[in-house]
């Protein structure tokens, strides 16, 4: 499609690019600054509306760099969302310097651009130029606080791992291009269902794309920057950070994975098995993400070995090549952001008041905040994915396709066992909030966004563990890829 | 979508808003928050009533049917949806007006009680399970309402839960009603397994089509099973039992749920169900609830506490609707459940009204061992209540089948029911008009003598007589409004005879219809043929009824107390005062022979088994144990299980050391990774 008529697949993006712009614009007027925020939500609701009316055709745009498929409107939804909660909140987190608060909801609606590209890119140079987009905006954002050593020292590993990961990634990148002669993501994979000759050579190449995207979703043995930029960036950064990126390229990956490394037949390219190389990873992820848990007396570092754990959990049905397999993850997305928001909300409510993160500071939250503390109890619920719950209408679906699919039947094993070692960490948690008393008996404080946004959080994951229907309709009509 | 969706969405929901806002916010505010209730239930009323008059424009479309996916695993796919065609409508309306009433009366009969909003909050609770009995379009939505009306039924009989007999009673109705609704679940999953959905319109669909001809025998279980459940429900006999016990609830409770509403669910739940019921179920049923029907009748003649009368009568009229719907009078039944709940409603609101003012006057002189309800202690109350006995009065007439009532009209139509029935089977079938009519004079007999005893002769304590008055316009109103309701003018629009029923309901309320056997057209045939034969016999046993009590409680012709001595001599009087001694009866049939064996078993299992057997297999694993308990926990607890567990905690510790938080290390962590993950997989 040419590059005229693809502009209206693009409306959300270039809705998006106008905020972007408008924002700047603001920022620079000095009377109207403080209006940024009011325009950036307005914008964020602006491009959800643009959103809803997207078409739900598959098609390739800007002469084969993009694509515009239902697939990729879902995770845009999820960024929308997960955008919208961490600016709303922002101005209730008191770490953050007030004076940036501009600068810090530009770099993430443009961090959310270059999500939006991620999940729609169809070309090797699209996906690079999208990747980096993310993570050079992420690293500005995990250094916000210009202060913290920990928020500096947070973005230096950030950058260079980030540049280990993508220079490797980019070296997978030339070996595909070398082997298919295209950089085009279906003419690679029609190109690679060629060379039954060259397999080890097609497998460094998938290899190193695996590094790549491995890294941004904090893959086992990729994952060493997680809980350093974690603990650093400032929360609302790391809340959004341990979502939507982490989503992006779980996206990515399904879309490299499960259409561009796989023949048209389900089967890989080349018989290159590769399922069996990310099935392993996947249990190394979640067992290693969550052994770590268990030492952790940080809530951050805790939560960000809890997102490594996730991202293995999501792992575990990619080598399951089928479309029940793709919905599977995309169900388990929806529950995990809201609950992991919600923690961290809850986590940036207690800094606010005690300026610490350690899990110490929760104690006695039961009688002090019991319906906060309710809450938390639901989403620990669901984390670990118990009933009534989303975590475990999304683990039940996890679970089940690994099962329906005999091969990888152990990973299901390896993920009903790691799910017990989470239950520990979890719910010390719980424990800390109900049976140890608080060492000061101040009455708890939060800031009405966040208590209204935690709220917001808990309702639709105790909905979709009752009720889970409509999601899974939405998954169905947003399963096809181009 | 649909606007009446959200109408039905209203309907259901707007009474539990109303539940949460009392019980978490109400005792706030106190006394005033009843009216957040007041205008949710009434609401909830204007949108029935606007149901309705759609249903009545619509002839007899369907007014709404809509569901939507709750859940689906494998094929089986469970919805929740709406069903309401012309019966529900109408049972909506009852259900909304009679619960509104209710909240209006309450708000002075309640007044200075310590838990007066949650009160209203578990009003709140009942109507909105009722409703969604009434709305729901499968099986097992209307088992999940039916279990919530069970729960609030419990709350508000125990509702002065203080008192150990009003506790009892509750726990005492809750267990009564689950051994109905085990069977009702049973039968249930007899249905889908059989029939392979529970929507009730599907179900009779497959029933029609004749999915179900080869497991007729199997469908007449399942829909005696289901029925088990409005036993327990409808307090048919042998399950009866809790009902009169629930009267420990308050007075207005007794009048919307133990009167009036829930305990129609079940009788609405047959009429629901009525299509795919084969005619052997059937005259299961219709045999069940004529012995409901005569059997609290007689009961009800010698009880002398005027709710205990009330309840009685209660079970004695559903008895009559079950045994409608056995015998096939559809329409008659759930007829009479719309009359029956107006007059009811009222006679139990009026006897409240009496009871409330009883209690203030005792209160007034001190006298805290008198017992308000008791009948004995009443007398000569019609000019000190005039408002409470004229409605009270109106609805006896209603209750006993006096022509231009409502329920000369309802009854009239079920004994025409029973004849018919008899016409078409003779043999032992002539039981069912002898029990119909046989409770139709005693009802006429005890009714009129509450009356008497209440409302006229000599007042039984002038000191106290002296100090009753008439209650408050949020009582009374209530009163008038359902005495209204129960004239049969009401029921016959348009059309002015008062004892022909050709209005609205008929028009509204098909005959029925069977696919599992019955013939329809011929049993409605047989109804209208047996019509005047029933009209004229009602018509006399109800004056013989009234007359006899004229008789014996105004003229006083005979003393009550030596006929009642005279019945006696058979242990008649005995038997009714006593209920039969079913309760006593079920103590020593069931409870204490399963007390007894319990004891057996329990004296064999701890005498011998465990003192003899157990302790010596315990002498000897002693021995064992202390061998093998060395073992075990230096063994096998210290390093296998504590092993287990400190391996976890030890990888995750020797994990944690590859975290520095050097930078250096981090990416050679992943240099490394990779080169393993290289050589290790290049084979494939």
């Amino acid at each position: 499609m040419t590059n005229l008529s693809s502009l209206s697949f693009y409306l959300p993006e270039l809705f998006l690019i106008g905020i972007i712009l408008l924002s700047i614009i603001i920022e620079l007027i000095p009377g109207c600054r403080k209006y940024n925020y009011f325009v950036v939500l307005a914008g964020l609701i602006s491009v959800a509306i643009m959103l809803s009316w997207s078409s739900t055709e598959s098609v390739s745009i800007f002469m084969g760099m993009s694509v515009s498929d239902p697939f990729a409107i879902f995770f845009k939804w999820i960024f929308v969302i997960a955008t919208f909660y961490i600016v709303l909140i922002s101005r209730a987190d008191n770490s953050l310097d007030k004076r940036l608060s501009g600068e810090f909801n530009i770099l993430l609606l443009i961090v959310m651009f270059g999500l939006f590209l991620m999940v729609t890119a169809n070309n090797l140079i699209m996906v690079y130029l999208s990747i980096e987009m993310v993570s050079i905006a992420s690293y500005i954002l995990a250094g916000m606080l210009k202060n913290d050593l920990k928020s500096n020292e947070a973005s230096l590993k950030y950058v260079i791992f980030g540049a280990f990961a993508s220079g490797l990634m980019l070296y997978g990148f030339s070996w595909l291009y070398g082997l298919s002669g295209s950089t085009d993501l279906h003419e690679i994979s029609a190109a690679l269902s060629g060379h039954m000759d060259q397999p080890f050579v097609i497998y460094m190449a998938i290899l190193l794309v695996l590094v790549g995207i491995g890294y941004k979703i904090s893959m086992v043995p990729f994952h060493y920057w997680t809980p350093d930029v974690y603990e650093g960036a400032p929360t609302p950064v790391t809340a959004y950070l341990s979502v939507a990126p982490k989503a992006a390229g779980i996206a990515l990956l399904i879309r490299f994975f499960s259409s561009t490394f796989t023949t048209d037949i389900s089967t890989t390219v080349s018989n290159i098995d590769w399922t069996t190389l990310v099935a392993v990873l996947s249990a190394i992820t979640m067992t290693v993400g969550n052994l770590l848990a268990l030492q952790q007396t940080n809530i951050k570092r805790l939560l960000a070995f809890s997102s490594i754990a996730h991202a293995g959990y999501m792992l575990m049905v990619i080598p399951v090549i089928s479309v029940d397999a793709r919905a599977a993850v995309m169900i388990y997305a929806v529950p995990y952001l809201f609950m992991n928001l919600g923690l961290f909300f809850m986590a940036i409510a207690i800094h606010n008041q005690t300026s610490s993160f350690e899990i110490s500071k929760w104690k006695g939250l039961g009688s002090r905040a019991p319906l906060m503390a309710g809450i938390m109890v639901v989403l620990l619920l669901s984390l670990t994915g118990l009933p009534p719950t989303g975590g475990f209408i999304g683990k039940v679906y996890l679970f089940s396709v690994l099962i329906k699919f005999q091969q990888f039947f152990w990973l299901a094993v390896i993920g009903v066992i790691n799910s017990v070692i989470s239950l520990f960490y979890y719910f010390r948690i719980v424990k800390t909030m109900y049976f140890s008393s608080a060492d000061d008996e101040t009455v708890f404080k939060i800031h009405p966004l966040l208590y209204w946004s935690i709220i917001s959080c808990v309702v639709p994951v105790l909905l979709l563990g009752i009720y889970w229907s409509p999601l899974i309709n939405f998954v169905q009509h947003s399963i096809s890829m181009f | 979508m649909n606007p009446t969706v959200l109408i039905a969405l209203a309907i259901l929901f707007l009474p539990l808003l109303s539940f949460v806002f009392q019980i978490f916010i109400g005792h706030r505010i106190g006394r005033p928050a009843h009216w957040v209730s007041l205008i949710f239930i009434g609401t909830v009323l204007a949108f029935s009533i606007s149901i309705l008059t759609n249903a009545y424009l619509l002839h007899g479309h369907h007014v709404l049917n809509e569901s939507v996916e709750w859940f689906s695993t494998g094929d089986f796919t469970l919805r929740l949806g709406f069903n309401i065609d012309n019966v529900a409508a109408i049972m909506l309306v009852v259900v909304s007006l009679i619960s509104f009433l209710v909240h209006v009366y309450s708000t002075e009969y309640l007044k200075g009680d310590p838990r007066y909003t949650r009160y209203f909050g578990y009003l709140g609770l009942f109507t909105f399970s009722m409703n969604g009995i009434v709305l729901a379009d499968n099986l097992i939505m209307m088992y999940v309402f039916w279990e919530l009306v069970g729960l609030s039924s419990y709350l508000l009989i125990g509702f002065w839960f203080e008192k150990h007999s009003a506790a009892d009673a509750g726990m005492k109705a809750f267990l009564t009603n689950r051994v109905g609704d085990i069977g009702m679940f049973i039968g249930i999953m007899i249905l889908f397994f059989m029939l392979g959905t529970v929507n009730i319109e599907e179900l009779a669909y497959e029933v029609s089509i004749g999915m179900a001809d080869g497991g007729l025998t199997l469908l007449t279980i399942a829909g005696i099973l289901v029925f088990m459940g409005a036993v327990g429900k409808s307090a048919q006999f042998p399950l009866h039992i809790w009902l009169p016990d629930a009267m420990e609830g308050p007075t207005p409770v007794s009048a919307l749920i133990h009167a009036a509403t829930m305990v129609a669910a079940g009788v609405y739940m047959l009429i629901r169900i009525f299509s795919f019921l084969t005619p052997d179920a059937l005259a299961v049923i219709a045999v069940i609830g004529g012995i409901t029907a005569i059997m609290a009748a007689i009961i009800a003649i010698t009880q002398n506490d005027i709710k205990r009368v009330l309840a009685y009568s209660t079970v004695s009229q559903l008895g009559y609707m079950v045994m409608a719907i056995g015998v096939g009078a559809y329409q008659a039944g759930f007829f009479h459940l719309t009359t029956h709940a107006m007059f009811k409603a009222c006679l139990f609101l009026a006897s409240g009204s009496v009871i409330h003012a009883m209690h203030h006057a005792l209160h007034k002189n001190n006298d805290h061992d008198t017992d308000p309800q008791d009948m004995r202690n009443m007398g000569g109350l019609k000019s000190k209540m005039p408002i409470t006995f004229l409605t009270m009065l109106v609805a006896t007439l209603a209750l006993s089948g006096v022509p231009f009532f409502s329920g000369f009209l309802s009854k009239d139509a079920i004994l025409a029911g029973t004849v018919a029935y008899y016409h078409a089977h003779h043999g032992w079938t002539i039981f069912l008009p002898i029990a119909g009519f046989g409770a139709a004079i005693i009802t006429a007999f005890y009714m009129f003598r509450l009356i008497f005893m209440t409302f006229f002769g000599e007042p039984a304590d002038k000191k106290i007589h002296d100090s009753v008055h008439e209650n408050p316009v949020p009582m009374t109103t209530p009163l008038i409004i359902l005495a209204i309701l129960s004239f049969a003018t009401i029921f016959t629009l348009p059309g002015w005879n008062p004892i022909e029923n050709h209005g609205w309901f008929t028009h509204l309320v098909s005959e029925g219809e069977n696919f599992a056997g019955l013939d329809m057209h011929e049993t409605t045939e047989g109804i209208h043929h047996a019509h005047n034969t029933a009209m004229t016999i009602s018509l006399i046993v109800a004056t013989l009824g009234i007359a006899f009590a004229f008789v014996v409680y105004y003229f006083k012709k005979f003393k009550a107390d030596s006929l009642a001595a005279a019945a006696n001599k058979l242990k008649l009087y005995d038997i009714s005062f006593n209920k039969f001694y079913i309760d006593e009866i079920y103590n020593a049939v069931l409870y204490k022979p399963f007390l007894w064996w319990c004891n057996v078993f329990s004296k064999i299992d701890w005498d011998y088994y465990d003192q003899k057997f157990i302790d010596g297999w315990g002498w000897l694993t002693l021995k064992i144990s202390d061998a093998s308990g060395y073992s075990d926990y230096n063994w096998l607890d210290q390093k296998i299980v504590d092993g287990i567990a400190k391996l976890t905690n030890y990888f995750s510790r020797e994990l944690k050391q590859t975290q520095t938080g050097v930078i250096q290390t981090y990416i050679m962590g992943g240099v490394f990774g990779l080169m393993i993950i290289m050589i290790l997989f290049q084979s494939i």
